[in-house]
């Protein structure tokens, strides 16, 4: 019965981590790119130039793909609240019901009225219309964004509740639990993340375009617009808002900032880790090189300020699992701080006019697309790993939230199953997108059955005509 | 309060299964009616650009229970674990066939994820059947208010019922058949040519069968929850209910017959809102039926959150539900006419 294979907990940790992980690929993505798409068609509203709706066309197709998936991968997540985190669910329904149900209402029946039209509606809707729906569904997914870090939030740093007299949590005051401080931050943190996946996304395409000399005219929007995102977004990624978000940890969680930065002693001038590996068992860090008073400083403001320990508080209020808590948080920060570096020099180059030229840094752009997503990832472990052992902080344990009728075997099969209908997922996202991508932005695939080939077939001026003009007019320089 | 909220909630979950009963009921036909890859295309351009804002109703109905009911959330979706894992596995089937089909224009491609289709969409027309079933027969909850159940058991419908029965089977049954008949009427209203003929006929053979189905299913709910037959007789709403059901069969029948499309397919949907309120109204106020000790069953009273929570969403839910019918008129617009296989079979997917 010790065995950890019959630990219901264990498994429906695992399962909700690994399907909303795997679920997370996705909406960053949407969100990041729905801007992107909101403003390539004001330009072409404002400016005619069909450029713009040739990238609009070509990335709300990518767009559509991404979404689908996240559509059928993030019904799982709410269905999880109650097959596998019953206890949970009756325990704070009374508060987290209200933002999931927001979540519905307001934020996924407008994004998902319009992505349709958005990808598909183009001639049907007109041109006004259709910037309309782009915008629609980049507010729908930034909304959907807003209340599931309420609800995170409240997991972090609950307020706006009262123990009910049944002893259940119920909401006190809603226009505090949706202003929650902790969620205006983490949202900023995250939001802004999205923005890198996608501007990397953006400029790693057009890196590609660039790199074997297709659509000219496209990889230059692609790499500037990429750029220009991505230099501002990681930016902005790390000040201020991620230095808020180490600030509101150090402040309600001082455990977890002890366990993220691996301090086992307390103590004024602590330092930042450049380089050590948390050694629990001997309760210090291996091989430590350290910038002496950077965590003070960042975390309280100055450098003589005392940051707690870990052996100030007892292991059963320390995350459960410290290496891989420290080792998340220190990835991402080093990933963070790579994007801008390589953001800010590809802005230089594109400043010089050399971005389109520069094929080592070309190449460089090309293959860090996949980074943004592992920073993300790395993010939110460090959030939900430094909760633990908590599932609403100081408030309910992860202990006692998981489903007591649902067996650890019950949920190690569903885990399996998850597991490889998610591989073949992945594995049709990834060849049906990079068909799109090797087909490119100039006209619809001769064998592909969608887009408004109907529309395409009445109105002559296809937009494949153009385009191969202009291939043939702007030779890559 | 509860009540409305018992209202509100079983609205949502009627208006999913009746928007995304549709979509199954194309699925399920979707080889008998459509012969040629053309026509195939044609059935998933009429289903085509909606289908995701119809599965999104089933989204905001699990959202408005966690925050309204959160313990009947707790008790239902653990106690029907394996059962609901089957039906998430079906969503993302059903929504990947429909979404990747139409990529590659190849026959074994298409054919693929065609039978992807209709096996998801029969897999989850039987599951929400069995599923109505469940919540009409009552399931074997403890005095802690869980519950966890076998597939099948005995098969019959007293003390320690598993999922499948005799009862909960002939619903499912009944299921793929309404929702069958429902979708062959959609079918009618949105295509043309070969497809609509056989749609047309397949919703005359379907309803057919669909009214000594019902009349079966009455009489076996009479039986399963004798309980019942008190209270839905004085419930104003169950007579509500039978009334639009009366109502709709006659649009539907008249509809059907004089090839009034529309009037037929608004027959289908009123038929489909009806009897799933008329049950609604009867199982109220109690909404997990225990089999095992009457005592035991989960009242809407016992399961809902506190007061304060239910006051907050009333005040936010109305204009939630105002924006999305406005999305949903300004969207159908834009969609009304028939799809065609000259025209479409290239359209949107």
């Amino acid at each position: 019965m010790d065995s950890h294979l019959s630990d219901p907990e264990l498994w429906s940790r695992l399962q909700f981590g690994f399907t909303l992980t795997y679920h997370y690929l996705f909406p960053q993505l949407t969100m990041g790119l729905a801007w992107f798409l909101v403003y390539w068609k004001w330009r072409a509203l404002r400016t005619g130039d069909e450029r713009y709706n040739r990238a609009v066309r070509f990335w709300a197709k990518v767009f559509g793909l991404n979404f689908a998936v996240g559509v059928v991968t993030g019904i799982p997540m709410e269905f999880q609240f109650g097959t596998n985190w019953a206890e949970f669910t009756r325990f704070s329904g009374g508060v987290i019901g209200q933002t999931l149900a927001m979540e519905g209402m307001f934020a996924f029946f407008l994004e998902s009225a319009f992505v349709g039209v958005l990808i598909w509606g183009e001639k049907r809707l007109g041109q006004r219309y259709h910037f309309l729906a782009a915008l629609a569904v980049a507010l729908g997914s930034w909304l959907s964004g807003y209340f599931i870090l309420v609800t995170n939030a409240f997991m972090q740093h609950p307020v706006g509740y009262q123990i009910e007299p049944n002893g259940l949590l119920g909401i006190a005051s809603l226009s505090d639990y949706l202003l929650n401080p902790w969620a205006w931050v983490q949202y900023a943190h995250n939001q802004v993340a999205a923005l890198v996946t996608g501007s990397f996304v953006v400029a790693a395409v057009g890196a590609f375009y660039a790199l074997r000399g297709l659509h000219p005219s496209q990889a230059r929007l692609y790499l500037r617009g990429g750029t220009a995102v991505g230099l501002v977004a990681s930016i902005l990624v790390a000040l201020p808002t991620g230095d808020q978000q180490a600030k509101m940890v150090g402040a309600h969680q001082p455990v977890t900032l002890a366990a993220m930065e691996g301090k086992f002693q307390g103590g004024p001038m602590a330092g930042v880790a450049l380089i050590g590996q948390p050694n629990v068992a001997a309760r210090r860090l291996d091989n430590p090189i350290e910038v002496p008073g950077a965590l003070s400083f960042l975390a309280y403001g100055t450098f003589q300020s005392y940051v707690h320990g870990l052996s100030e508080y007892p292991e059963t209020q320390w995350p459960d699992n410290i290496e891989l808590l420290y080792y998340s948080f220190h990835l991402m920060i080093t990933l963070g701080s790579l994007f801008i570096a390589l953001m800010a020099y590809a802005s230089f180059q594109n400043w010089r006019g050399r971005l389109e030229t520069s094929t080592g840094l070309l190449w460089v752009l090309m293959l860090a697309f996949p980074f943004p997503y592992i920073a993300n990832t790395l993010g939110w472990m460090t959030a939900e790993l430094g909760r633990q052992p908590w599932l609403i902080y100081g408030l309910f344990g992860t202990r006692d939230g998981y489903s007591k009728v649902v067996s650890a075997g019950d949920t190690i099969f569903t885990l399996i199953g998850f597991t490889g209908l998610y591989f073949v997922l992945g594995l049709l996202f990834l060849y049906l997108t990079g068909r799109e991508i090797a087909h490119g932005p100039d006209d619809p695939l001769p064998a592909i059955r969608r887009g408004s080939d109907r529309e395409l077939l009445v109105v002559p001026e296809s937009p494949a005509k153009p385009v191969v003009a202009g291939r043939k007019a702007e030779p890559m320089p | 309060m509860i009540p409305i909220w018992y209202g509100v909630v079983a609205f949502m979950l009627i208006a999913y299964v009746v928007l995304d009963g549709r979509n199954f009921g194309a699925g399920m036909l979707h080889r008998y009616v459509a012969r040629t890859p053309e026509e195939r295309r044609q059935v998933i351009a009429a289903i085509g650009p909606l289908w995701s804002w119809h599965e999104v109703w089933l989204v905001g109905f699990g959202g408005v229970l966690v925050a309204v009911f959160p313990r009947l959330m707790a008790s239902a979706f653990a106690g029907y674990y394996l059962a609901l894992m089957l039906i998430l596995w079906g969503l993302i089937l059903r929504g990947i066939a429909i979404e990747v089909g139409g990529h590659i224009n190849d026959p074994l491609w298409q054919g693929f994820w065609d039978v992807v289709f209709v096996f998801s969409s029969f897999l989850l027309a039987i599951l929400f059947g069995a599923a109505a079933g469940n919540l009409a027969r009552g399931v074997p909850l403890d005095a802690q208010g869980n519950f966890s159940m076998p597939f099948f058991t005995d098969f019959s419908v007293r003390g320690q019922v598993g999922l499948l029965d005799w009862y909960t089977v002939s619903v499912a049954v009944f299921a793929v058949v309404l929702l069958a008949a429902h979708g062959a009427t959609y079918l009618t209203l949105k295509t043309d040519g070969a497809v609509h003929d056989r749609s047309d006929r397949y919703a005359r053979w379907l309803w057919t069968a669909v009214v000594p189905l019902l009349v079966l299913i009455s009489f076996e709910s009479w039986l399963v929850r004798p309980d019942l037959r008190g209270g839905a007789l004085a419930n104003p709403f169950w007579w509500l209910g039978a009334l639009v059901v009366l109502g709709s069969a006659i649009a539907l029948i008249s509809g059907l017959s004089t090839r009034r499309e529309t009037r037929a397919f608004l027959g289908s949907n009123f038929l489909l809102v009806g009897l799933l309120a008329a049950g609604g109204a009867a199982l109220y106020p109690v909404m997990l039926h225990s089999t095992l000790a009457p005592e035991n069953s989960l009242t809407a009273q016992a399961v809902a959150a506190g007061p304060r929570a239910l006051a907050i969403a009333t005040m936010w839910w109305p204009v939630g539900f105002m924006l999305t019918i406005a999305y949903f008129v300004f969207i159908s617009r834009r969609y009304v006419g028939k799809v065609s296989v000259q025209r479409d079979s290239h359209g949107f997917y």
